[in-house]
């Protein structure tokens, strides 16, 4: 058979191209695979789209985790940042340290103060120096 | 509350401090003439890091102290000008107050030692006589910064000209001991260290970054606008520093005076601020900043915003301004821009001896 499909000059058409040759199959089957081939496509572009949108917002979630909290925060009841403890935030870079609430220290002018007080008793004039840390002071 | 380490009963001079994070270790101690504070997590780099703070506070005291008889600074100023050879410790230290005045303009200037001698800040401030009642001395306008050459470990120190590295000293302390607290850890955890209230920190911060509180005198009214004095922000990374003209002062026949001097009249300065504080990639240029601004008076909103810091100022009517995205609200984070512009932090690592 192949033999009544050869062309003059040697060339073998493939199938479904040119006249159909005794024996050749039917051209629906062929448009059903390449319908099929192509059915498979898209699926895969569909997958490929949607792997790439989940992936594309799990790194946007682990590297803005304060644009995160800030939507919890807003979805939440009020004060859920406080209560969770949740305190992410621009300035964080990539922190991976451990959660902290309380303040630590406290920034202000440095060393000691001197309350003087003057009372007049008797005539005399007493001053009265007090040098304490101040109360708005790491103490 | 916090039940705080073990690790830090060995060190007597510390105490224990109880946030209520058990996350973090806190501690503090006299030092330097004000309080030295640091936290650290985990809990266990408590004792390492008091050691590493203490080597660094005893070594800057012993580099820069005026008030020491026996420190490095003291032994230069008696020898009335000259060429010295100095440790690395006081080169580093000089060489950073000479850079705050450098790009301060002058503001924070390390000459104004007789300036606070003539004033009666001739001694540690607790032995000062709060009250006085003879008069200060003529006012000493300082001698100026560029009078004094540095060279690598070289300085020429002319004669009359007495150092005061107060604007920058705590700050280089802090960021000093910060990195050496590292080195002793590992590089592992992270660090804040508070001289006096003038704070770095290093390494990886908690979540969001320290809790700060930036705290305003006490008594302090609300300004015009009704902005709350008292403020907690978050520190990432870098440093901060607040200077003030309510800390250190003392009175001369009735005058009040205090230690943050205009070098360019040799008085105490006398400008709308009471209270300034500067958040920068290292404490001795927070330091240096907030000296400045405090100095610099009606000009500091735009010094400050030529160095793009971020700054909060409290004027003496309790007024607060934020500058260079200083937060507003509470528990906001602070960012500072990185690169510092008067320390590098290349000394020897853990406190330039």
């Amino acid at each position: 058979m192949d033999s009544d499909r050869e062309q003059h000059d040697g060339r073998v058409p493939l199938p479904g191209f040119g006249a159909p040759a005794p024996g050749d199959k039917p051209a629906p089957d062929r448009r059903d695979g390449i319908r099929h081939a192509r059915r498979m496509s898209n699926w895969t572009l569909a997958a490929l789209i949607a792997g790439t949108g989940a992936a594309t917002v799990a790194l946007a979630h682990h590297a803005f985790p304060a644009a995160t909290g800030t939507a919890t925060t807003a979805a939440g009841p009020a004060g859920a940042t406080a209560a969770t403890g949740t305190t992410a935030s621009p300035g964080t870079h990539g922190a991976s340290g451990p959660q902290v609430t309380h303040s630590v220290a406290t920034t202000s002018g440095s060393g000691v103060t001197v309350s003087t007080t003057t009372h007049t008793v008797n005539g005399k004039t007493i001053v009265t120096r007090v040098r304490h840390v101040p109360a708005y002071h790491d103490n | 509350m916090a039940t705080g380490p073990a690790t830090l009963a060995p060190h007597p001079s510390w105490r224990r401090v109880r946030t209520g994070d058990t996350t973090v270790a806190v501690a503090q101690r006299d030092a330097l003439g004000t309080t030295a504070r640091i936290a650290v997590w985990p809990p266990e780099h408590a004792g390492p890091a008091m050691t590493a703070v203490d080597d660094v506070l005893s070594a800057l005291d012993l580099q820069a102290s005026r008030f020491r008889p026996d420190s490095e600074i003291s032994w230069l100023h008696r020898a009335h000008g000259g060429l010295f050879l100095l440790s690395n410790g006081l080169a580093e230290a000089i060489r950073v107050a000479l850079a705050a005045a450098a790009w301060t303009g002058g503001l924070a200037d390390p000459t104004i030692g007789s300036a606070l001698i003539s004033l009666g800040y001739d001694r540690d401030f607790a032995a000062i006589d709060p009250g006085r009642p003879d008069p200060p001395a003529a006012p000493v306008p300082a001698p100026g910064w560029q009078s004094v050459r540095l060279d690598g470990p070289l300085l020429h120190l002319p004669a009359g000209v007495l150092l005061d590295l107060g604007a920058t000293a705590k700050g280089l302390g802090a960021d000093r001991a910060v990195r050496a607290v590292q080195a002793a850890t590992g590089n592992t955890g992270g660090t804040l260290v508070s001289l006096g209230g003038d704070i770095a920190t290093g390494g990886t911060p908690p979540a969001g970054g320290w809790p700060v509180r930036v705290a305003d005198p006490p008594g302090l009214p609300a300004g015009p606008s009704g902005t709350a004095p008292a403020q907690q922000v978050r520190l990432a990374r870098g440093a901060v520093a607040t200077s003030s003209v309510t800390c250190r002062e003392w009175r001369r026949a009735g005058r009040v005076l205090h230690h943050i001097v205009d070098p360019r009249t040799g008085l105490p300065a006398d400008g709308p601020w009471q209270m300034v504080s500067v958040a920068a990639a290292s404490c001795a240029d927070a330091n240096a900043a907030a000296t400045a601004a405090v100095v610099a008076g009606a000009g500091a909103r735009e010094w400050l915003a030529g160095t793009g810091l971020p700054a909060r100022l409290v004027a003496r009517d309790g007024e607060v301004s934020c500058l260079g995205g200083w937060p507003e609200g509470d528990d906001e984070p602070v960012d500072p821009p990185v690169g510092s512009r008067v320390y590098c932090g290349a000394g020897p690592r853990g406190g330039a001896r």
